[in-house]
């Protein structure tokens, strides 16, 4: 099944095949960046991709009195020279990442401990004021509401009394559209039992990478306490390119094995297909495993081919893999409670909303070419749709695997159209 | 006859295999959803319905979903203990942020010289030695024969004319000219005052000093003004609002200030004059009147609008310092380190990905200004001061 170009295109947009890990550190934010939570200003390209390069800059190049040529391939010698030196201050950079993410372990930690319910914040570590009054506003309804619902619950279960903060992680996967759309609807109890997640950053002197940890309490899914996704990284230009470097890229990634309890694993499932003997005529029942979507194939990702080359789709697969690592590790882990509430979706929506729209001149669904067309329609739901379809799909190995996936997707829209009109 | 029916396919005989085909599938138990889907496929092709959701999603943008009110008061507690936490975590942030931009200085005086030395070969105070010029062509010069031939005749016209190019002329200019954000400030009239521009440096401020970065612009001498060098002066913040912490991102740039120009009698391009006639109201009697009033002009870039103490300022005014700040964080982080990929063009692809912007401000103010303002003597030449700078499309 092949993604329509314009979308790979802008989803590949948004991605990280190599956005600078060190990017947030590095550049400083105009106003108008500062909603570009942390993607970096840099620009973009698929993994391993090399520049393109307008044939008629060169005309001009090559038009050039030759002696003035000369002078502009001792500048590109400096260039190379100054990228070399660059390799070096993202090296640095990194060391500082490093020597930081010491100092937000305590709190990192604090807050497992809270959101698990290992420790409960006195009540001085609970003040907070909110500034925002249109929040209080609603708040208050919802308050008041709340306030009912509260004394009904102690009512109604004096002994329910929430440990920590129930569900933490499995609530910003929800919140947040680019892990929600990897959430199947049998991830979610399983999910439920995920206590934190963390970055660990490889020793100084090894080849760079980062470490994304996702610590499980026991359950009844599989016997891991921890499962480990690596992401490995290149952090020196390309010899043969050395002009594209922006700093450090993912290049690769490794996930983990996951000990599944019988017929728990959830990244595989069983259907039954009538076959039909050509020959002979009769049909026979098989029953085949097959892989099922899940959030938890994160753990399974597609490996890079040695050679670098990759058809389309996995390198899109891989791409977003990517940005998903990098998204976690820039902003989900670091400020986890703001997607709790919702507080940094904003700031991140109104980024996508954007993206979104760029790769709009497209037909509409081939389906249901309607004459009476009625004009002026707003396109960007249903590319909203198409988006999340495509983003639903790319793990699917075959057709019959996009329609499943179509249903489904279908399913949750509608119930979703249902809530929404009521 | 052994029953081959429900067998694992795993362990079917491969030399079955190949007799059967497949004659259709089931999904174990998912069938009663089909209804639902043709549902969903009507409503989605529907407009009205697009429309109705859409409003209801934008609507849902942004406003709280009331689900952290709803929880328990004993686990919104424990949230707000996290809010806490972040709150300290805005403050390390903020420290690791000051930590990189001194390593930003540190390196800033790694890259110097070989910025110094770019100048010096652009300016013509140096010429490179054989080796260092040596570059090999590869990918770049795919040209067509055509193009290669052509190439070639200017080369040997070149040669035939006994032109002596020094340095690399119009090094600068051609990369204003290349880059959109900042052709869209250029005017005719600054190209051959832009010809003098020998080149732009970044300082950055002492440590311990509020955090800001100048850029430099030193020129050779001209006809045009008498400084040799313009600033442009970027005042950054770089640590969170007490109000605000969550909004911390890194160090942003919150305002900036130009230098005076000294421009040589009759040279100023920022400004111009124009002719009004003006009609006595109660005599009748027509009279001209020569007005000077601002002039689009990349050289306004040093005079850029002012964000009073209250900090409110109009729409307009704002547009254009935000524009202002993208463009110096661009000439700072871009253009100044790679200058030479930017006037080659090698650079100019990957940037173009990052400035798309989806709506662009209506740009019907250029031109024919005077004929307007001839006949009107309500004229006010503010209005008329139109945004420097806004990125194109590609």
């Amino acid at each position: 099944m092949k993604l329509e170009d314009a979308e790979a295109r802008v989803l590949l947009a948004r991605l990280a095949g190599r956005i600078p890990l060190s990017s947030r550190g590095r550049s400083c934010h105009s106003v108008m960046d500062a909603t570009k939570a942390g993607k970096g200003d840099q620009g973009m390209q698929a993994p391993g991709g090399q520049m393109d390069k307008p044939v008629s800059f060169h005309f001009l190049e090559s038009m050039l009195p030759k002696v003035v040529k000369r002078r502009v391939h001792a500048l590109k010698r400096l260039q190379v020279q100054c990228a070399n030196i660059e390799a070096k201050f993202y090296e640095e950079v990194h060391e500082l990442e490093r020597k930081y993410a010491a100092l937000y372990q305590p709190l990192f930690e604090k807050r497992r401990d809270i959101v698990t319910g290992t420790v409960e914040p006195t009540d001085e570590e609970c003040e907070w004021h909110s500034d925002r009054e249109e929040e209080e506003e609603l708040a208050e309804e919802v308050k008041e509401k709340a306030a009912i619902e509260d004394s009904k619950k102690e009512e109604a279960t004096p002994q329910e009394d929430p440990k920590g903060i129930p569900e933490f992680w499995l609530t910003i996967f929800k919140s947040v559209d680019m892990l929600s759309d990897m959430l199947q609807e049998h991830d979610e109890p399983i999910l439920k039992h995920l206590k934190d997640i963390q970055v660990k950053f490889s020793e100084p002197g090894q080849p760079m990478s980062f470490t994304l940890e996702f610590h499980f309490e026991p359950n009844g899914y599989f016997n891991n306490a921890v499962l480990t996704k690596v992401y490995k990284m290149k952090s020196e230009p390309d010899t043969t390119d050395p002009f594209s470097f922006e700093g450090p890229e993912i290049i690769d990634c490794e996930g983990c094995q996951i000990d599944w309890h019988k017929g728990k694993d959830v990244t595989v499932k069983t259907i039954k297909k009538k076959q039909k003997h050509k020959g002979r005529g009769t049909v026979r029942t098989v029953t085949k495993q097959v892989p099922n979507d899940s959030f938890f194939n994160f753990f399974n990702p597609i490996k890079v081919s040695p050679d670098g080359e990759m058809d389309e789709d996995c390198e899109f697969t891989l791409a977003t893999d990517f940005e998903i690592g990098h998204f976690f590790r820039e902003r989900i882990i670091p400020r986890a409670v703001l997607y709790f509430t919702g507080e940094a979706l904003e700031d991140d929506e109104s980024f996508e909303e954007e993206e979104l729209e760029e790769g709009d001149e497209e037909e509409q669904d081939e389906d249901g070419d309607d004459d009476d067309d009625e004009g002026d329609f707003d396109p960007k739901v249903s590319n909203y749709f198409k988006m999340f379809v495509s983003a639903c799909i790319i793990d699917c190995g075959s057709a019959q695997d996009v329609r499943v996936k179509l249903f489904e997707v279908n399913v949750k829209f509608f119930h979703l159209l249902l809530s929404l009109l009521e | 006859m052994a029953d081959i029916d429900n067998k694992d396919q795993a362990e079917m005989d491969p030399a079955d295999m190949e007799d059967v085909e497949d004659v259709e599938e089931e999904e174990t138990g998912e069938d009663e959803n089909s209804k639902a889907r043709q549902l969903t496929v009507q409503m989605m092709q529907n407009p009205q319905i697009l429309a109705a959701l859409q409003e209801r999603l934008d609507g849902l943008n942004g406003s709280p979903s009331g689900y952290i009110e709803s929880l328990p008061k004993v686990v919104k507690r424990r949230v707000n203990a996290l809010k806490n936490l972040q709150v300290k975590c805005a403050h390390i942030e903020a420290k690791f942020y000051e930590e990189v931009h001194e390593l930003e200085r540190k390196y800033a005086a790694l890259y110097q010289p070989l910025f110094d030395k770019r100048s010096e070969i652009v300016k013509a105070a140096y010429e490179p030695t054989d080796e260092e010029c040596e570059w090999k062509a590869d990918e770049e010069e795919e040209l067509t024969d055509e193009m290669k031939e052509k190439a070639k005749l200017e080369e040997e016209k070149k040669d035939e004319e006994k032109e002596d190019p020094k340095g690399i002329p119009e090094f600068w200019l051609t990369v204003f000219k290349n880059v959109d954000l900042l052709s869209d400030m250029l005017q005719e009239h600054d190209e051959p005052i832009l010809k003098h521009l020998q080149d732009i440096k970044v300082k950055f401020s002492d440590p311990g000093q509020p955090m800001s970065f100048t850029l430099e612009f030193h020129f050779e001498a001209n006809d045009f003004f008498t400084n040799t060098v313009l600033t442009k002066t970027y005042k950054m913040r770089s640590e969170p609002d007490e109000s605000d912490p969550f909004s911390f991102d890194g160090p942003e740039i919150m305002c900036c200030t130009g230098c005076t120009i000294d421009w040589t009698k009759g040279k100023n391009v920022t400004l111009k004059t124009i002719k009004k006639k003006q009609k006595h109201k109660g005599r009748g009697t027509v009279r001209t009147v020569t007005k000077t009033v601002p002039n689009d002009s990349f050289f306004n870039f040093f005079t850029p609008p002012e964000v009073p103490e209250n900090g409110d300022l109009d729409e307009d005014s704002e547009a254009v310092l935000a524009a202002d700040f993208e463009i110096g964080h661009f000439i700072r982080e871009r253009i100044v380190p790679r200058a030479v990929l930017y006037f080659t063009g090698e650079a100019i692809e990957d940037d173009d990905d990052d400035y798309d912007e989806e709506g662009e401000e209506a740009d019907d103010e250029e031109g024919e200004e005077e004929a307007d303002e001839e006949n009107d003597p309500d004229y006010d030449p503010k209005k008329d001061a139109a945004p420097p700078a806004e990125c194109k499309q590609q």
